[in-house]
């Protein structure tokens, strides 16, 4: 007998026998609001504004469209290029909005939103969510959320006295599989045992820098009115110290929040970093930082690494080690895999297959009176058995949404989210001073 | 010497090449990785090898159910259907489905909901002979858009679309077939496609038969957009002469070459460009 273990926010597929036919049949009774089906009932209507149109705001928009009962009715952007381009965009979709530069002339003029939405560089993610909260709004906001720890700090502190929403946009807190592994697999199973490390990184290869088309480029007046020195930098504003908090920020920010979620709040953090790469930016390229984590049966270390310079390492991840298993997980699917120690012989992998727990890769034979006999077999392989195929973002949108509505709670409200955020912010100060910075549970409170 | 300038990428499972001629290198190279970034944001919507995709999400659809679908899927859809008919059937976007389904599934698209329907069956698209063609047409958007009008766009050796021509250049020199191939057009705003058995082997199914193409062993289409070269010159793989002929009759903008004539025998109305030897 399988034990009723998934809920239906982890959108589990598990079973014991049948694999991969069930997984998909479990999948497709999942009520996706991207399916469009007949006789959808009927739901409040949540009119929305996004604040920002670049790399990140294009990723939300596309998913905020697939989500049923929100509105997108205006659109603001400093830059017309990006600005007219979601304009256009949003058009094709049949989804006309209003325009603007300015998120004050929105919020002055939209009378009628109940949420943002903020995808705009850091320095501006303090001032324009306590403005929107003060507003009576509810606030989605990317990560990170602000480039100092004042800054994100006000956010939760207006959290608090406005009673509004804020979603902080750290989207694997709302992904099926990190829900699932984390809730049944590490905590339910204690499948790694006794956690005694991590290792987690983002490495990115080398880019050109972000160009602009030249008879877009914004007037010098308009640059400055926002906080740009130049239109370099408005474009490439993650290289710069005061508009962005680096790639420990900016990439290291997605896994040392899974960190944290998993393993609670770091203790200290050294770290070791350099801009020996670049000759244009203001932050450093590379970092290596370790967090020692106390857990309750001993301390966990956890490495990280981001580099700017080399997407080498096999991609972003991160992996839990312990002394019974180690659990590797990224939004990537691909890179997701799971290993148990020789010595963990408590509990055997068919028990956990049992239990739903894990999923064999390959099916096993539908016919149990046959067998085929040939070379020597592989050993089985085992995998986290969650088929999840919505864009990345989509489940932490919807989540902040079904918040708004009552039929959800948040997954990364601000006050939880700040946590990571000082965590990174020590971290950035670790690699700045080459020592080792000590982060009490009292400094992590907002 | 023209002043081209080169960068290449991987995506859609082979290499892209975006040149850029008559522009500042830095600038040139900007407006590049903007294209390639676009590249990979139009891969991440169609590809069927990741699971998020809206192409791995239709396949996923019940006969009945809707899903809608991000604008460059659904823009991309929309010509495959449109070459389908335009090429009576011999070009299909769920032509390999054949290879698990007894007969090609059915799928209808809504422009109001910006939505696709699965009919019947299991609605498995496979963009390879149509999505490299779509994603080089809208990358020519994009460095129109940045002002960079000279340009070759490559996607894995088998389509190109070319902006204008390098400055003093009445195009930019394309063979049709291998390496320095001696059959070579001057191109200008106008994309070529080739399809053939001398990579892949036979690995082209004729969507009406299911049935391997084995008609031709190399054919080029000749077109205005670079999805419809693509889609078009599979589609040669599995059409007789007299199908070509009613089809190209239809769209005189179309132009089809069949080894072994190549260009010595252009099939349809439109203009041949000139060759080298020409200028």
């Amino acid at each position: 007998m399988v034990k009723p273990l998934l809920n239906r926010r982890e959108f589990i597929s598990a079973t014991t026998a049948t694999g991969a036919t069930l997984l998909l049949n479990a999948c497709k009774s999942d009520p996706s609001p991207k399916i469009a089906s007949a006789g959808k009932s009927s739901l409040n209507t949540i009119n929305i504004a996004l604040i920002g149109y670049g790399e990140e705001g294009k990723v939300l928009l596309e998913s905020i469209l697939n989500i049923e009962g929100v509105r997108l009715v205006a659109l603001c952007d400093i830059w017309d290029y990006h600005l007219q381009e979601g304009a256009r965009y949003l058009s094709k979709v049949n989804n006309e909005v209003r325009t603007y530069e300015n998120y004050e002339d929105l919020l002055a003029k939209e009378k009628d939103l109940q949420a943002v939405v903020i995808a705009t560089p850091d320095f501006c993610h303090a001032p324009m969510t306590n403005a929107c909260l003060k507003a009576g709004l509810h606030v989605y906001c990317e990560k990170m959320m602000s480039n100092t720890i004042d800054g994100a700090r006000s956010m939760v502190k207006t959290m608090h006295e406005t009673g509004k929403l804020l979603q902080i946009g750290h989207q694997r807190r709302s992904n099926p599989r990190y829900l699932f592994t984390k809730n049944r697999l590490l905590e339910e199973a204690k499948f790694c045992g006794r956690l005694t490390a991590a290792q987690s990184q983002w490495n990115r290869a080398v880019k050109e820098d972000f160009g602009w088309p030249k008879k877009y480029e914004l007037p010098a007046s308009t640059l400055t009115k926002y906080g740009y020195k130049d239109m370099h930098q408005f474009r490439n504003w993650r290289w710069y110290k005061g508009l962005g908090g680096g790639p420990l920020s900016d990439l290291g920010a997605h896994q040392i929040d899974i960190l944290n979620w998993w393993l609670g709040t770091p203790k200290s953090v050294i770290g070791s970093g350099g801009l020996d790469y670049y000759k244009n930016h203001d932050w450093y390229d590379n970092a290596m930082i370790i967090y020692e984590y106390p857990l309750e049966q001993g301390v966990a270390r956890a490495f990280y690494q981001v580099q700017t310079t080399t997407s080498a390492g096999g991609g972003y991840y991160e992996m839990f080690m312990g002394d019974e298993g180690t659990i590797k997980m990224s939004e990537d699917p691909s890179i997701c895999s799971i290993y148990r120690e020789a010595r963990a012989t408590q509990v055997s992998w068919d028990d956990l297959l049992q239990k739903g727990y894990v999923r064999a890769k390959t099916a096993s034979a539908d016919d149990a009176a046959k067998v085929d006999v040939r070379e020597t077999a592989q050993l089985a392989e085992y995998e986290i058995p969650v088929f999840f195929n919505k864009p990345p973002h989509q489940p932490h949108l919807e989540n902040f949404f079904n918040t708004i509505r009552g039929t959800a709670k948040l997954n990364c409200p601000g006050d939880e989210a700040f946590s990571s955020e000082y965590s990174i912010h020590k971290a950035n100060e670790a690699v700045a001073t080459q020592t080792r910075i000590a982060i009490t549970p009292e400094e992590v409170r907002a | 010497m023209a002043n081209i300038h080169q960068f290449n990428h991987r995506a859609m499972a082979t290499h892209f090449e975006v040149r850029i001629a008559d522009e500042e290198r830095t600038y040139a190279a900007q407006a590049a990785q903007a294209a390639l970034d676009l590249l990979d944001k139009l891969e991440s919507y169609l590809s069927r090898f990741r699971g998020s995709s809206d192409i791995a999400q239709i396949a996923q659809l019940a006969p009945g159910q809707k899903l809608r679908l991000s604008e460059p899927a659904f823009a991309c859809l929309e010509i495959a259907k449109r070459m389908e008919l335009a090429t009576l059937g011999a070009f299909s976007a769920t032509a390999s489905a054949l290879q698990t389904q007894s007969c090609l599934p059915s799928w209808n698209l809504l422009p109001e909901e910006l939505s696709i329907q699965c009919e019947r069956g299991r609605v498995q698209f496979d963009l390879g002979a149509i999505g490299k063609g779509f994603a080089l047409d809208r990358m020519a958007e994009l460095l129109r858009s940045w002002d960079c009008p000279s340009f070759l766009l490559v996607a894995g050796g088998s389509s190109i679309l070319s902006g204008n021509p390098p400055k003093e250049s009445a195009g930019w020199s394309c063979g049709l077939g291998d390496d320095n191939t001696p059959q070579r057009l001057l191109l200008a705003h106008t994309s070529l496609s080739g399809s053939g058995l001398a990579v892949k082997g036979s690995h082209i199914l004729d969507p009406r038969t299911g049935r391997l193409a084995l008609r031709q062993n190399r054919a080029w289409a000749l077109t205005d957009t670079a999805a419809e070269s693509d889609a078009l010159s599979t589609a040669c793989m599995v059409l007789n002469e007299p199908e070509l002929e009613q089809i190209l009759a239809h769209n005189p903008s179309w132009l089809i070459f069949l080894e072994p004539d190549g260009i010595d025998r252009p099939m349809g109305s439109r203009v041949l460009p000139r060759k080298p030897e020409e200028v």
